[in-house]
């Protein structure tokens, strides 16, 4: 593992600290963007009065939030009621650690970072169930209960779709997988068919695993009146709206990392471009999810269901086999 | 596939919406046409004569859905313009905050007390600002109202023969 401070601990320590409140930063504005933006796609303004085209939108709404009064249900299970927002945050964070920015620009390039993410990911659920079941609301409960069975059925076809470019690049490393992509062979482009189709497979399923619309069935206001944030107030609403939010802008990243080659672009292989390349691309997947997020209708419980296991699982099971046939067919002298 | 066209629709939909002006109107900073029958606050009247109209009999306050106006009855005694014993309020408040426009209490008002003025109280920046005091009732008189009075309203609901009806209706009109 090359290391740019000293240790590998400092390394980490550095990079972590820089990119998380980096991230976070970036999150605050990207969701004044997506008011923004999803304003003008209803018609509307957006974000206006404070500050110059409502710049200072998530300073006020930050300040707004810590001065809410902060309201423990007295039925509550006090430790997980608590602990539920800042655990939603951290795991949100998590596959941070293994996402390569730049060459060489990451945290920890773990062997297995693909596998690290996946568990990353599934680990979503148990925040949003120790807040379902510690509010002791029955919205809350159900909206709980409906995340986890999301939650244990997207994460299947999630992990199919990230099989494929571990398939066709042949490690777990999430660097390793960006050097495969080098040179513009985008695992979205070619091979032709499977990497595509596994990468609109693994946004659905990871739209999903993060409870985003139109997959939001745990929150849904017009069911559950806010399912399991019901009972949330102030800062600790504020956390679980910046993890799923910080959640939406990792999945983009890691879409990136998978099937849109990472950092590789045109140009010499200098840090800054890069993370460039890096950003851009990021921030194009980000608007095309919001795009999708603002034109559609919330899921039907049942129609979840049905989409997931009847048609994202088998088009899964079919994209890795077609990658391994792919990946043999090449081994035997076929033409990259 | 029957699935996939409505999805592009709706992706085509929002993209093209991108485009265009927002529609949003700047109210309340800018004013804005308002429908003929459309109505905000309330106000409370005098009579022709000088006196408040308010005879304090409580039927707003019992027919008030969300239960949101409190009258306060004051003992009965004379009117300084007429000489004749008459009901009067002391305190009257009506909270914004939970009032559903309904116009009921307009429409039971025996005197034509009350009535909605066309300029909206609503929205303040403090709870304050959304409840009406008897003084900022009676400030509100100056105010455009809405077209409906209590006494049409009761007169309209009436069963009798429309020409007994109109004799039984109170004859008083309300103050400007
Ligand atoms: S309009 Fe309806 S809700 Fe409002 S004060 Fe009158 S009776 Fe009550
Ligand atoms: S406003 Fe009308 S209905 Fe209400 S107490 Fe006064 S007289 Fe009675």
């Amino acid at each position: 593992m090359n290391v740019l401070f000293g240790s590998p601990a400092l390394h980490a320590l550095v990079l972590g600290v820089g990119i998380v409140s980096a991230l976070l930063g970036v999150t605050s504005y990207f969701i004044w963007f997506e008011r923004k933006f999803a304003g003008r796609m209803q018609s509307r303004i957006g974000p206006k009065h404070v500050g110059p085209y409502g710049l200072l939108q998530p300073i006020a709404d930050a300040f707004k939030l810590l001065i809410k009064a902060d309201i423990t249900p007295d039925t509550a299970d006090r430790a997980l009621f608590n602990l539920a927002p800042l655990l939603a945050v951290c795991v949100a964070l998590l596959s941070l650690a293994v996402l390569p920015l730049a060459s060489g620009l990451v945290i920890a390039d773990l062997d297995v970072g693909v596998l690290f993410f996946l568990a990353a990911g599934a680990l979503t659920v148990v925040p949003t169930w120790m807040a379902g079941w510690g509010s002791n609301n029955k919205y809350a409960l159900l909206g709980g209960m409906r995340a986890i069975a999301q939650s244990v059925a997207y994460g299947v076809p999630l992990v199919l779709a990230a099989l494929v470019p571990v398939i066709l690049s042949g490690s777990m490393k999430l660097s390793d997988i960006v050097a495969a992509q080098a040179g513009g062979h985008w695992f979205a482009l070619w091979p032709p068919g499977p990497g595509l189709g596994a990468g609109v497979l693994f946004v659905l399923a990871s739209l999903a695993e993060g409870n985003r619309i139109p997959f939001d069935i745990p929150e849904a206001e017009s069911e559950l009146v806010s399912g399991i944030s019901t009972e949330y107030t102030g800062m600790k609403f504020g956390m679980f709206y910046l993890g799923e939010y910080v959640h939406s802008l990792v999945v983009a990243a890691l879409f990136v990392t998978l099937f849109l080659g990472g950092y590789d672009g045109p140009g010499p292989d200098v840090l800054a471009l890069q993370l460039l390349w890096f950003v851009l691309k990021v921030s194009l997947v980000s608007v095309l999810l919001l795009w999708v997020r603002w034109s559609y209708v919330r899921l039907r419980s049942d129609q979840l269901m049905t989409l997931c296991w009847k048609y994202l699982l088998p088009s899964g099971l079919l994209l890795v086999a077609a990658s391994a046939v792919w990946v043999w067919w090449t081994e035997q002298g076929g033409s990259r | 596939m029957s699935v996939i066209a409505p999805l592009l629709d709706a992706l085509r939909t929002t993209i093209r919406n991108l485009g265009r002006k927002p529609i949003t109107a700047m109210h309340p900073f800018e004013p804005r046409t308002r429908a003929p029958r459309y109505r905000q606050s309330f106000a409370l009247l005098h009579e022709a004569n000088g006196d408040e109209a308010c005879i304090g009999c409580k039927k707003c306050e019992k027919i008030c859905p969300s239960e949101v106006i409190v009258v306060g009855t004051a003992a009965k005694r004379e009117s300084p313009a007429t000489g004749k014993k008459r009901g009067w309020a002391d305190d009257f408040t009506l909270d914004l905050q939970a009032c559903i426009v309904c116009e009921l209490c307009v429409q039971v008002c025996p005197v034509d007390a009350i009535v909605m003025v066309r300029v909206p109280n609503a929205p303040g920046f403090e709870r304050e600002d959304l409840f009406l005091t008897m003084k900022r009732l009676y400030e509100n008189e100056a105010l455009p109202h809405a077209p409906a009075i209590g006494s049409s309203m009761i007169a309209s609901h009436n069963p009798a023969p429309a020409s007994q009806a109109q004799a039984a209706a109170p004859a008083q009109e309300p103050g400007t």
